[in-house]
């Protein structure tokens, strides 16, 4: 799925300018890291992509379909090939693990049998399957950062768009979830992940995106983190 | 049909999840459900008791003292007044004899008359008291009909009883449904309230506004149905030894008020689709309400 965005602004109200004037395309199948400081407009990027913003100026495209037009009855159909980890999670916190992964196949009436199975190999695949029962406040911050890679893994999605999915998890861990995210790339999905994390960018050496204020400052195919 | 299984399998997943919050909604339902069949039935009550008394209410016609007159064909004629719910004819013979019976003792006292002046006289009867006003106009009117009596003042007093019972009931009626319908609407609201978080996550994660918003709906009509049981329980528990205990103590009130068995229970049933059409309807509203919120980007 590719993404593109045309002369993008996203203002705040009462008037907090999160993004300027951004132009940029990725293509179907690429691997792109957003980096900037807080504040520099990371997180509103990736949910103009999702769709839980919409642009103040310009145009967001996903696959070809821009953002502003789609209908809302057809946004959850939109989601459900878009996998998403968030920065805080949003883990349901009355459900289990197992059930928090289930429920996206099951908002799809994918037959139980099936469900059980891709649930059982999407928790196996992040390493949680002896934490399947428990509840997400039961688990540590880099658990509950693996449940929800496991969750937008689930609907093997054509676009995964991570916010900071390394920043709770110690170098083993995040080197691990890397790792998930690289394979799901070599499948051909598109992945967009904001980080801070230098020594991901750097010894991955991908497509980085550099916004400050806002504004897109650096986008350079085999980047580091500081140019 | 895998989807309703999901659906179902989520709801009883709210309901044991959330059974404080549910707990809350269903105690709330049942009090103010409680509340609103009472005051019906206090309403119903009034209402009955008006239309027995009105029912009573019996206007006297006599007419004139004339052998050539077509007795059944004056009937005919009230029969046909459009105010007119039932009538008896009573004969010369049988008033005399139903005046001796009242006059007991003094019944000798008759005999003085000489021939039998009572004419031939009706009895009629009307549905409601302010039918009488116009009924006695029309009778009046007809030549055959020498005199009319009734109870004038008594039949005003309770017109005017009856239609500010009515509009009491009415209001009693219309303020117990809107009490209750908020009340349980506010407990849905703060029931859900707590749950928002979770319906953004799932519309978020791609489930759509029907399959999030199902087994909520079907969770507040649910535990409104129950809480309606609950009431109809209570009512029941409440409402036939308080008619036992009238019937032994004041008798004379037995018969104007509701103790048909099958009126209370066809009532509990309309009382309990009630209650699940307001669980329903307050929950699909708060859902609504919450969904929209969430779905619209900023």
């Amino acid at each position: 799925m590719n993404i593109n965005f045309s002369g993008v602004s996203k203002i705040f109200e009462p008037d907090i300018a999160a993004l300027v004037d951004i132009n940029l395309n990725i293509e179907q199948g690429e691997f792109v890291y957003i980096i900037g400081q807080t504040g520099s407009g990371k997180s509103t990027l990736l949910r103009l992509i999702t769709r839980e913003l919409l642009p103040s100026r310009g145009v967001v495209a996903v696959g070809g379909v821009d953002m502003r037009k789609i209908n809302t009855s057809d946004i959850p159909y939109y989601r459900r090939d878009v996998g998403l980890v968030a920065q805080d999670f949003r883990l349901i916190p009355s459900l289990t693990v197992y059930e928090n992964i289930a429920f996206v196949m099951e908002a799809m009436s994918v037959p139980k049998k099936l469900v059980a199975e891709r649930t059982r190999a999407v928790i196996n695949q992040v390493g949680l399957w002896r934490r399947r029962t428990m509840r997400p406040s039961q688990l540590s911050g880099g658990e509950q950062q693996r449940v929800a890679i496991a969750r937008a893994l689930a609907n093997s999605p054509s676009l995964f768009i991570a916010d900071e999915p390394t920043g709770n998890l110690d170098f083993t861990t995040a080197s691990e979830v890397m790792k998930i995210l690289f394979a799901i790339n070599a499948a051909g999905v598109t992945v967009v992940m904001s980080t801070h994390n230098q020594s991901i960018v750097n010894s991955s050496r991908r497509r980085v995106i550099e916004l400050v204020g806002g504004r897109l400052v650096r986008d350079e195919k085999g980047g580091t983190y500081v140019s | 049909m895998t989807a309703l299984k999901y659906i179902l399998r989520d709801m009883v997943r709210l309901v044991v999840h959330h059974w404080v919050l549910g707990l809350l909604t269903l105690i709330t339902a049942g009090v103010m459900l409680w509340i609103l069949g009472v005051t019906t039935l206090l309403s119903l009550n009034i209402e009955n008791m008006l239309t027995k008394l009105e029912s009573e209410l019996a206007v006297q016609a006599y007419l004139v003292k004339d052998n050539t007159l077509d007795v059944e064909a004056v009937s005919k004629k009230i029969q046909s007044l459009e105010y007119v719910a039932s009538m008896k004819a009573f004969s010369p013979a049988d008033s005399l004899a139903k005046l001796q019976e009242k006059m007991g003792s003094q019944s000798r006292a008759l005999e003085m008359l000489g021939d039998n002046p009572i004419p031939w006289n009706f009895e009629i009867h009307v549905n409601r008291a302010e039918d009488v006003a116009p009924l006695v106009n029309a009778l009046k009117e007809m030549p055959e009909v020498e005199d009319v009596v009734y109870a004038g003042m008594v039949v005003r007093r309770i017109s005017a009883l009856s239609r500010i019972a009515s509009r009491v009931a009415m209001i009693m009626f219309i303020l117990s449904v809107v009490i209750t319908s908020l009340v349980v609407y506010n407990t849905i609201h703060i029931s859900l309230y707590s749950r928002r978080e979770e319906i953004g996550i799932m519309y978020l994660v791609g489930a759509t506004r029907a399959y999030i918003a199902t087994p909520f709906v079907l969770e507040g009509t649910l535990l409104a149905f129950f809480g309606a049981l609950i009431a109809c329980g209570g009512i029941i528990a409440a409402y036939f030894p308080g008619i036992e205990l009238i019937r032994e103590n004041l008798p004379l009130l037995t018969n104007i008020l509701l103790t048909d068995r099958g009126i209370i229970w066809r009532f509990c049933a309309l009382l309990a689709g009630f209650g699940a059409t307001l669980g329903w309807v307050c929950s699909y509203l708060v859902v609504s309400r919450f969904i929209n919120s969430i779905t619209r980007p900023e």
